[in-house]
């Protein structure tokens, strides 16, 4: 009841500043309108969301005024805990605000270009009245913060179930609590000229090459941009080949799996607005990881890597090889597989590329017109792509039942991809050995994979080979590449890191061994 | 001495295996058995084992000749024959492994059009593999080395296939042994220096590797397995081909592979051509980096430049060369070029940088 009565109180001592303060402002507007009006304030008077007011301490008579921006501002903050205490405390000079307010974050400061910045960062302004050249910034940021919820492109069954929302502290604080020592830095940069958006960069002090931290920060400072809303524009502006489909940074939505790579060594990057982290230097064989292999038996990930691994080559493959082999290498096929390649393809009046290419591009429309849709419409979209195209072209003789099969297939093993981003450039990658094989064969395919090795070759993760450790070949970094050994045999660190670090741990405890009956 | 290659460049000294390898298999192992086999029948693969060893020596001496120099050919000539003239034989090995691409690529398009496709437009897959070979060598030596890397493991199963000839081996068709005199055993031997060229490119990459002198040992490695291989392939065909039907057969290793068959797979020789696209790659691009990279050292010509000035070349040459008559003379040539240079030349070059060496400490 006291406390009711007091909240009382202070709403009615509020009202009345307020009507005084706002008494006072007029006046002091007409003076403004000629003279008081900074440079810095005149765009910000025409938006409708910056907010002045003036007030006047009761106790002593000082008029101060508070400056932000009502969207990015907390109010209840002003309300509970900046404006009961200037305007009933002894307020007579700028640095009594750290004294009177019971807010942590208050700067004193007397630089005109923070102003700006530190507005659009949910600051308030306060000025005193008869002091130009200092003034005080109080934290009132509204946060407006999804809620941590279940990793959706990354989901696993076991294991961890938060993933990054769009707020980098929230981001930042999972992070932390997954790594609370004090070598892990973040470092802050400001990109892009009209998001402002900030960039965090978080590596591991005594741990990650110094060369991959800089490099990374170089690139960042570097990016010349203005308008930055996810981290897929980072990766876009600071991959060494940006020519390249293949995507050159993993990005994945999970914390844990950010924790877990800065102990290998890794850097990873944040962006404020953006629910998914950046990881380099990244190599090929790791965007055929999914992160579960971690929580599973190192058997069964070993297993279910080898699985993907022949996937991604049976989903590229399997397509151009049926066009080569049935447009030129029939004598391949042995005779009783034959025959029943002939009855399938008997009532086909096209040749097998455009048959191909047709169902291909039926597959492709279906993916996506199912990912443009919302989900409930999508599901009606697969049962009318899949069984109503797919058997109706059948039966009207434009593609055989062997290829439906094959094509359904390749595309079903496209999708054991656990990274998106790979999945989609294995999507664009079977266009080129479909023309190839058409032209030439077996032999195209051949040639079109020489072109494909050869880019996979060139390309660098930060500057770092991308076909580690296949080449330049290093037999230590296999422990966790096409397959992964159990964690006793992961005392080293990966080897194209160069980290500053290489041991994880203890070798020796971890070959330890009892001798039987022990 | 010249400039050293800075250390991101360089390669490991362990792959100078695959770069040897990949470089000594090529175009020649699909049919050098009824070659060997025409002055030492079935005593050949003796020749082959005999000259597969004496390879050691050569590649010995190009290590002394690079330890002492402290570079590669170039820098070799111009130490002992000073810059003009020694530049002028730095352009005969262009010209050697200008020769040596265009008689591969010439070849294999050979072995596609009697094998696969008769009516193939050379010029058009010429084109599109010197496209593929120039970007290789825009990606550097590091990239040319990868090629090679996995030019040797990725069609290695192929030599699995070879097993299946085994069924029907005669092994007595080997007897009797020396039955031949030592002249048909050297002439069958000379006979084998096209299939063996491809050893002496340390000559020309010697400053990319790092730790250079430790190389060596994978150098006589990647030799002694190319040499094992060969001599296996060699007895293998002559337990399976009787010696007349060898003497008709142009591509005996072809020929092995059509008797392949697998539940799902048959004709397997068309998998097998395919798949050497991949095992040539590596012989037109290390001749094509090493033709640049002597053009960049004793003319400063932009690499980048010279690479596609080589690929233009070869493919201006290619429609040239059209019937089986010019294709072998080509061959034959190249076999002649590379005996001189690798027998001929360089033992030359290691006397003369021996005598040049003591004439300087002097």
């Amino acid at each position: 009841m006291r406390q009711f009565f007091k909240k009382k109180l202070m709403q009615d001592i509020e009202k009345e500043a307020a009507k005084q303060g706002t008494a006072g402002s007029d006046e002091d507007n007409c003076q403004e309108n000629s003279e008081n009006i900074h440079e810095w304030e005149k765009l910000l008077l025409r938006s409708n969301d910056y907010q002045k007011t003036f007030y006047v301490n009761q106790r002593t008579g000082k008029k101060f005024c508070f400056a932000f921006m009502s969207t990015l501002v907390d109010e209840s903050i002003i309300q509970q805990s900046a404006l009961p205490y200037l305007l009933e405390g002894d307020f007579i000079h700028l640095n009594d605000v750290k004294r009177l307010l019971p807010i942590a974050d208050v700067q004193v400061s007397g630089d005109n270009s923070e102003i700006e910045r530190k507005l659009f960062n949910g600051y308030i302004l306060l000025t005193l009245e008869d002091v130009e050249d200092q003034f005080v910034f109080l934290a009132a940021q509204k946060e407006v913060v999804r809620s941590v919820a279940q990793p959706e492109v990354e989901f696993s069954v076991i294991g961890p179930k938060e993933s990054f929302v769009e707020s980098l502290d929230q981001n930042l604080n999972l992070i932390r609590k997954r790594v609370p020592v004090k070598e892990l830095i973040i470092e802050n940069y400001i990109v892009g000229s009209l998001s402002n958006s900030s960039v965090a960069i978080l590596y591991m002090e005594g741990i990650t090459n110094k060369d991959n931290v800089n490099t990374v920060i170089q690139r960042v400072k570097d990016i010349e941009f203005d308008e930055i809303t996810d981290s897929s524009y980072i990766v876009q502006l600071i991959s060494d080949n940006q020519n390249s489909p293949f995507p050159q940074l993993l990005d994945t939505e999970r914390p844990d799996r950010v924790a877990a790579i800065l102990a290998e060594g890794k850097v990873a990057i944040l962006v404020d607005g953006s629910p998914h982290a950046l990881i380099g230097p990244t190599t090929l064989v790791e965007f055929f990881g999914s992160f579960e292999d971690y929580f599973l038996n190192y058997l069964l990930s070993s297993f279910f890597r080898l699985i993907r691994l022949f996937a991604v080559a049976f989903s590229i493959l399997i397509t151009p090889i049926y066009v080569a082999a049935l447009s030129y290498h029939y004598e391949l096929i042995p005779k009783d597989l034959l025959s029943t390649l002939i009855t399938s393809r008997r009532e086909i009046p096209l040749p097998p590329i455009l048959e191909a290419l047709f169902l291909e591009l039926t597959i492709e429309l279906l993916r996506e017109a199912g990912a443009r849709l919302p989900t409930k419409v999508g599901q009606t979209i697969g049962i009318v792509g899949g069984i109503v195209i797919g058997t109706a072209s059948v039966e009207a003789g434009l593609t055989s039942n062997v290829l439906l099969i094959i094509v359904a297939l390749a595309a079903l093993a496209s999708f054991t991809t656990p990274v998106y981003r790979m999945g989609n450039t294995i999507r664009l990658l079977r266009f080129p050995f479909l023309f190839f094989a058409e032209l030439w064969g077996l032999l195209g395919i051949v040639v079109s994979f020489s072109f494909l090795l050869t880019h996979l070759l060139r390309l660098t993760s930060l500057g770092r080979p991308f076909l580690e450790p296949l080449y330049p070949p290093r037999v230590t970094d296999f422990k966790d590449a096409i397959i992964r050994l159990p964690f006793t045999r992961q005392y080293n660190r990966p080897q194209y890191l160069r980290t500053e670090n290489p041991k994880r741990f203890s070798k020796k405890k971890a070959k330890e061994k009892k001798d039987i009956d022990e | 001495m010249q400039q050293p290659v800075p250390e991101r460049l360089q390669i490991s000294p362990f792959l100078v295996l695959y770069l040897i390898m990949s470089m000594q298999i090529g175009i020649g192992v699909l049919g050098y058995q009824r070659i060997i086999a025409q002055a030492a029948g079935f005593d050949a693969w003796m020749s082959v084992l005999g000259a597969g060893l004496s390879i050691h020596i050569i590649v010995w001496m190009i290590y002394k000749i690079c330890q002492t120099v402290e570079g590669d050919i170039v820098a070799a000539n111009v130490y002992v024959f000073g810059k003009k003239f020694g530049h002028l034989i730095s352009t005969v090995f262009i010209v050697y492994l200008l020769i040596f691409a265009l008689a591969v690529l010439r070849t294999f398009i050979e072995v596609i059009q009697v094998w696969m496709f008769p009516e193939i437009n050379a010029f058009l897959y010429s084109f599109v593999f010197l496209l593929l070979s120039v970007y290789i060598i825009f990606g550097g030596f590091r990239t040319v080395t990868g090629i090679a890397f996995f030019c040797i493991v990725l069609p290695s199963y192929l030599l699995l296939t070879f097993s299946f000839a085994l069924k029907y081996a005669e092994f007595r068709n080997l007897l009797p042994l020396f039955d031949h005199s030592i002249k048909e055993m050297l002439t069958s031997a000379y006979n084998m220096s096209l299939t063996y060229l491809g050893f002496e490119i340390p000559i020309f990459f010697y400053p990319f590797i790092k730790d250079a002198p430790k190389s060596q040992k994978w150098a006589h490695l990647g030799v002694f397995l190319t040499t094992i291989i060969y001599t296996a392939l060699a007895i293998v065909t002559f337990s399976y081909f009787s010696e007349a039907y060898l003497a008709k057969s142009i591509w005996a290793t072809l020929e092995m592979w059509k008797i392949v068959t697998m539940p799902f797979v048959e004709r397997f020789e068309y998998i097998g051509i395919a798949n050497w696209n991949l095992v040539i790659l590596p012989n037109i691009c290390i001749a094509l980096w090493g033709a640049s990279m002597i053009l960049k050292r004793a003319y400063k010509l932009k690499q980048r430049k010279g690479v596609i000035i080589m690929a233009l070349i070869c493919l201006a040459a290619i429609p040239f060369f059209d019937t089986r008559l010019k294709i072998n003379l080509l061959n034959d040539w190249t076999a002649k070029i590379g005996f001189a240079v690798t027998y001929g030349y360089i033992p030359f070059l290691f006397f003369a940088t021996m005598i040049a060496k003591k004439v300087k400490n002097k």
